[in-house]
């Protein structure tokens, strides 16, 4: 039996707006950035699907290209969270807002 | 895969190269000043030796850049091409870099030990503006976006020791992340709709899938629809999110006011330029299929694009100015004029018109003299006070005339009044707003245009704030003088000198970006 | 090229002045009062070349070379007469100015840099032929105005400043959008001859740009009710600002009226002039009535501008060859007699370092000459016959008797009432300044004119005399000009009724004798009468 592309489509859809909500609601800074990996993934889901239903190699190209750049952010984001953590010892996003009008 | 298609293959890569070289120059060169700042680890004149090495490394670039062909290549299989279009663009990205190791060479907020970190990687934005202006395949569109991003983040907390820059740079990563997250999203989407990545074939695409929708099922064209639409939007979000447009510009103020102010002032015109020329040749190179009235609203599932970015334009720069009145950090303050002026270019974007380009490319180019120059007395005065506060700027006149001057003629040519030079750049932007109001169903860009006429006169206000501290009220009897080096002093006066010159006497730049508009078409 | 030299000649000296060492004050002076006497002896030569014969060129002294070609924008300048006149107004007055502002101590550097940078912005104004050369100028006033208020005004001067500038910047703004606009549907260029013979907008369009203008111009003049920003302005500013700003930067707004609005677009100017004109009876009276009650000399002289600019108004808007005529000369008479009331009020303020009424008092016999300066001044003011006001006033007030526009008769008489409001006022203040008893012991030791102060007063005095009892030298190079805009305004009144045949005609004279009546070609225009022979 094959499942038909929009099963995946749909699939991704849905991981899209956990990552998308996840990423409005959620308070902890570590959960905010796997919410955004789902995202992403989410988006390379898309590709992959839609490069096997057209038959070409473009889409899996775009995704691994994302994999490998989503590694990088996931990097950058996560020093980044470390420093945080450094100055302030918290991991809520609440407890980070100096900065305000 | 077939050996013959792939020496194919390998050969336009090959090719290719030699129109890559200002992108070498930086690709090699920033790593260079990465090896140097090795090198010179020990050295006491490393601050001055690093710069000038990234000096040269642009330098190089520019000189690369200007012996390349003037004619338009598609590079790397469809990945980048190069044009007078995006050449227009790297023009002004090479200025901003050079200007900006300039001022932070001489700013304290970069210990001179890390300052070779911050330089390599300028370098490394750089080349990710560059490539920006010249994708045209939406792989290439993201990474480009993302390395210009992911740079960013580092930079803004480049300052360790410091709770804001950190915050900032956590707030840049987390809005960056989910607006990237939504781009790729939206753009897988289009990839799927469409059938291609390139964007230079999107119009035939668009064309094709349009006409598919007379013979559809209605269920099934409308679904199609729908997807087009959402994908568009996604992939603006991430476009708005780099031109810090309303609502994707939350991030900025905290972001600008957390950064080290060299780098804010590079931010606010470098990326942001980056995005604009992103969004024109996305938008009209790909999308808009014939430069028409309606062709981009033709093309894109029967939406009034145009209007939707007419509506972004006008929020985005009353809010920008609104909350501009209010703040009292002149980094702040800046950060929601930046936020305005993005609104400002938006019209020129909303035109949807060779004009409506060209007026943004010229008020990019001032752009970046005047705001750069405004961020430079920031700093000057940052450095001589501890704050950015703007009763620090009070009897400024006084305890330095010229920083005085010279920020007047930027707030002036910010605001927009002639004789400088940011008058002629909106006067532009409305120029192509009202040349488009003739067309059926264009009266709206004239509500546009009050619009933006009635934010000049917003704007005014707080940059007459400014102005009034500046030059009418007294200082503080405690203030401290504010003292600027030689170079910062001439550096104002070649900004204020710019602004003044081409206030009157604009052809330069108009010729240059009227020749720069030639789009590369698949 | 003339012309360009007398415009461009403060600039370059105020660029000379900014080498000049800031710690010699007296170089400073003596360099401005040099420079702006030399651009007045410039100007005398474009007097002395203007042909204001009918057959003359409408613009003389013009000079075009292209400038931003490819936006259709020029360098194009030139003179009418009623430049002209405001040309050499604005010459006159600023070595005057720079002369009473001797006293000023404080940054005089920048202070003389500013004024110099102001005049060339003026006489741009009123020289530019091209639209954005003229907002260029135009919004080139601001600047300096904005810091000579602000930096040596008085107390409250923060406030004033800003509202001035937050006012008419607001206002031009939108002037700049109709330029724009207009350009574009005029075949893209900017040049003002082709924008006027090439404008092509409908019926509605018009109206907007035309309101655009004139409520850039009515701010400037400033008409009721956007007229705030004046009193405080000028109470607040310093003498020259004062003087300047009365003399030469209020007329800006009216010339505006004179050379873009009305001309560009007729036929809106036409259905919005009943408003105008009530506006500007309401605003003589009500700049009347408001100075019967001020007890600050300087709010005082500033009301009265309010009620004098609508007089000019209400004469640009009777649309007879008198009336404009009247306003035009009424531009010139303001600027000479409430300049010399800012300068005299600026002495006496000098002596006793207050602007009160209630202050003075009897101080006619220890200042003899400046009381003699001041009656003079009051009465060119009230339109004493004999001076210049009278002339003015007169013109205006016959031309708009004379007029055709609905109920034109009872503005002139509701106007007449202004006249007499203003001998009132004027009158009163002399009285409670100059005469009676002296009550404050400050004032028993006053200095009378010093030989600086005698030189400042003494040319406006001339003026007025001279103005007043030879006015044709000054009304004939208006002349042109005037009965230009009104062969202008009677065809569009024209192409009106053509459109609504009920409508009765409304521009020019009742009397076929006085007025430009249906014969009118341009040719016509020859036989009229000396419009300032008519009284």
């Amino acid at each position: 039996m094959t499942i038909s592309a929009n099963w995946y489509l749909l699939l991704a859809a849905v991981l899209f707006c956990f990552g998308l909500v996840g990423v409005v609601s959620r308070r902890n800074i570590l959960v905010v950035f796997m919410c955004v990996e789902l995202m992403l993934n989410a988006a390379n889901l898309t590709f992959l699907t839609f490069a096997r239903q057209q038959g070409t190699m473009n889409g899996h190209a775009i995704a691994f290209f994302v994999i490998a750049v989503a590694a990088a952010e996931a990097a950058v984001g996560l020093a980044i969270v470390i420093a945080v953590f450094r100055t302030r010892g918290t991991l809520w996003m609440d407890e980070v807002s100096t900065l305000k009008n | 895969m077939d050996p013959k298609n792939l020496q194919v293959l390998v050969d336009v890569n090959l090719k290719s190269v030699a129109w890559f070289y200002p992108e070498l120059w930086l690709i090699f060169g920033s790593m260079g000043v990465f090896i140097l700042d090795l090198v010179w680890r020990k050295n006491r004149g490393r601050v001055r030796l690093l710069a000038g090495a990234t000096l040269i490394v642009l330098a190089c670039s520019g000189a690369a850049l200007a012996m390349q062909p003037a004619d338009a290549v598609s590079l790397f299989n469809g990945m980048i091409a190069t044009d007078s279009f995006a050449n227009f663009w790297k023009w002004l990205f090479l200025a901003a870099a050079a200007l900006t190791v300039v001022i932070s060479s001489g700013s304290q907020e970069f210990a001179p030990e890390r300052i070779g970190e911050f330089f390599a990687l300028l370098l490394a934005i750089t080349l990710g503006m560059f490539l920006m202006a010249s994708a045209t395949n939406l792989l290439m569109i993201y990474m480009a976006i993302e390395l210009v991003s992911m740079v960013s983040y580092v930079l803004v907390g480049y300052r360790r020791a410091d709770r804001k820059a950190h915050e900032a740079a956590l707030k840049y990563v987390i809005y960056g992340g989910v607006a990237s997250g939504v781009m790729l999203f939206g753009m897988s989407y289009l990839y799927g709709l469409l059938g291609t990545a390139n964007v230079t074939e999107f119009a035939v695409k668009l064309a094709a899938l349009s006409q598919g929708f007379a013979g559809a099922a209605p269920g099934a064209a409308a679904a199609t629809k729908l997807a087009l639409v959402l994908a568009t939007v996604f992939v603006s979000a991430g476009i708005g999110y780099k031109v810090a447009a309303v609502p994707w510009h939350m991030w900025c103020p905290d972001v600008y006011e957390g950064a080290p102010t060299p780098f804010t002032a590079f931010l606010s015109v470098g990326p942001k330029a980056a995005g604009f020329a992103l969004a024109i040749r996305f938008f009209f190179g790909a999308f808009a299929g014939k430069m028409g009235a309606t062709g981009l609203a033709d093309s894109v599932a029967g939406i009034p694009w145009p209007a939707v970015v007419g509506v972004i334009s006008a929020v985005t720069m009353t809010l920008g100015n609104l909350v501009a009145v209010v703040q009292t950090n002149l980094k702040r303050l800046l950060a929601y004029s930046s936020i305005a002026h993005a609104g400002y270019m938006l019209m020129g974007l909303a035109a949807v018109s060779a004009t409506g380009m060209q007026s943004v490319m010229i008020y990019s180019a001032i752009y970046l003299v005047m705001n750069l120059g405004a961020f430079l007395v920031v700093i000057l005065v940052a450095q001589s006070t501890g704050s950015e506060s703007i009763f620090e700027y009070r009897g400024l006149a006084r305890r330095h005339p010229v920083a005085a001057v010279a920020f007047a003629i930027f707030l002036f040519s910010l605001t927009g009044l002639p004789p400088f030079a940011g008058f002629m750049g909106k006067m532009y932007l409305f120029y192509a707003l009202f040349e488009r109001i003739g067309i059926p169903g264009g009266g709206w860009y004239a509500t546009l245009a009050l619009i933006g006429a009635l934010n000049t006169a917003v704007s005014l206000y707080y940059y007459a704030r400014i102005i009034r501290a500046m030059f009418l009220d007294p200082p503080y009897e405690k203030a401290a003088p504010v003292e600027a080096s030689p170079g910062g002093q001439l550096l104002l006066g070649a900004f204020s000198a710019f602004i003044l010159v081409f206030g009157v006497w604009w052809n330069p730049i108009v010729n240059w970006s009227a020749r720069s508009l030639q789009i590369f078409r698949g | 090229m003339l012309l360009t030299a007398v415009i461009f000649l403060p600039l370059l000296g105020a660029l000379i002045a900014a080498f000049l060492p800031a710690g010699e004050p007296g170089q400073h002076r003596g360099w401005a009062f040099f420079v702006t006497l030399a651009t007045f002896g410039v100007s005398l030569a474009l007097w002395a070349g203007f042909d204001s014969r009918p057959g003359a060129a409408e613009f003389q002294f013009a000079l075009k070379v292209p400038w931003i070609a490819s936006a259709g924008i020029g360098y194009h300048v030139g003179l009418d007469g009623v430049a002209l006149l405001l040309v050499m107004l604005t010459t006159a007055l600023t070595p005057i100015v720079i002369l009473a502002a001797w006293s000023v101590t404080e940054r005089v550097k920048e202070f003389l840099i500013a004024v110099l940078v102001l005049e060339t912005a003026m006489i741009g104004t009123f020289a530019a032929l091209d639209l954005v050369l003229f907002y260029v100028f135009w919004e080139a006033v601001l600047i300096p105005m904005y810091l000579l208020i602000g930096v040596w005004g008085s107390q409250n001067r923060l406030y004033a400043t800003v509202k001035f500038f937050i006012y008419t910047f607001v206002a031009s703004v939108l002037m700049l959008i109709a330029i724009i606009y207009a350009a574009l549907h005029a075949g893209g260029s900017f040049d003002y001859l082709v924008v006027r013979d090439a404008l092509r907008v409908g019926a509605d369009a018009q109206k907007w740009l035309f309101l655009a203008f004139a409520v850039a111009f009515a701010v400037k003049v400033p008409m009721f009710p956007v007229h705030t920003w004046l009193p405080d302005a000028h109470t607040e500013a310093p003498t020259a600002g004062s003087v300047i700003l009365a003399g030469v930067l209020l007329k800006m707004g009216t010339f505006g009226f004179f050379r873009y609005a009305m001309p560009l677009f007729p036929d809106a100017a036409l259905q919005f002039r009943p408003a105008i004109a009530v506006l500007a009876v309401v605003g003589i009276i009500y700049g009347a009535l408001m100075c019967l009650v001020q007890g600050d000399m300087k709010r005082l002289v500033a009301y009265s501008s309010v009620s004098h600019l609508g007089f000019v108004m209400l004469g640009l808007m009777a649309l007879t060859a008198e009336g404009l005529t009247g306003g035009v000369y009424q531009m010139l008479n303001h600027g000479v007699s409430t300049g010399a009331l800012f300068l005299l009020v600026g002495m006496l303020y000098e002596r006793r370092h207050t602007r009160l009424i209630s202050e003075y008092g009897g101080i006619a016999k220890q200042v003899p000459w400046i009381a003699t300066a001041f009656v003079v001044v009051t009465l060119s003011s009230v339109g004493l016959p004999g001076t210049n006001g009278f002339v003015g006033e007169f013109l205006i007030l016959a031309g708009t008797w004379l007029g055709r526009m609905p109920g034109t008769q009872l503005l002139a008489v509701l106007g007449a009432t202004g006249v007499i409001l203003g001998a009132v006022y004027m009158l009163w203040l002399v009285e409670r300044v100059f005469f009676g008893t002296i009550t404050s012991d400050e004032n028993r030791h006053l200095p009378d004119l010093s030989l600086r102060e005698a030189f400042v007063i003494a040319p406006m005095i001339v003026l007025i005399v001279v103005m007043g009892l030879a006015p044709q030298p000054f009304l004939a190079p208006a002349r042109p000009a005037v009965d230009r805009l009104v062969t202008r305004m009677q065809e569009a009144d024209r192409r009106l009724r053509t459109r609504d045949p009920g409508r009765p005609p409304s521009v020019g004279g009742q009397q076929p004798a006085l007025a430009l009546e249906p014969t009118t070609a341009p040719g016509a225009l020859a036989a009229m009468p000396p419009a300032g022979g008519s009284h």
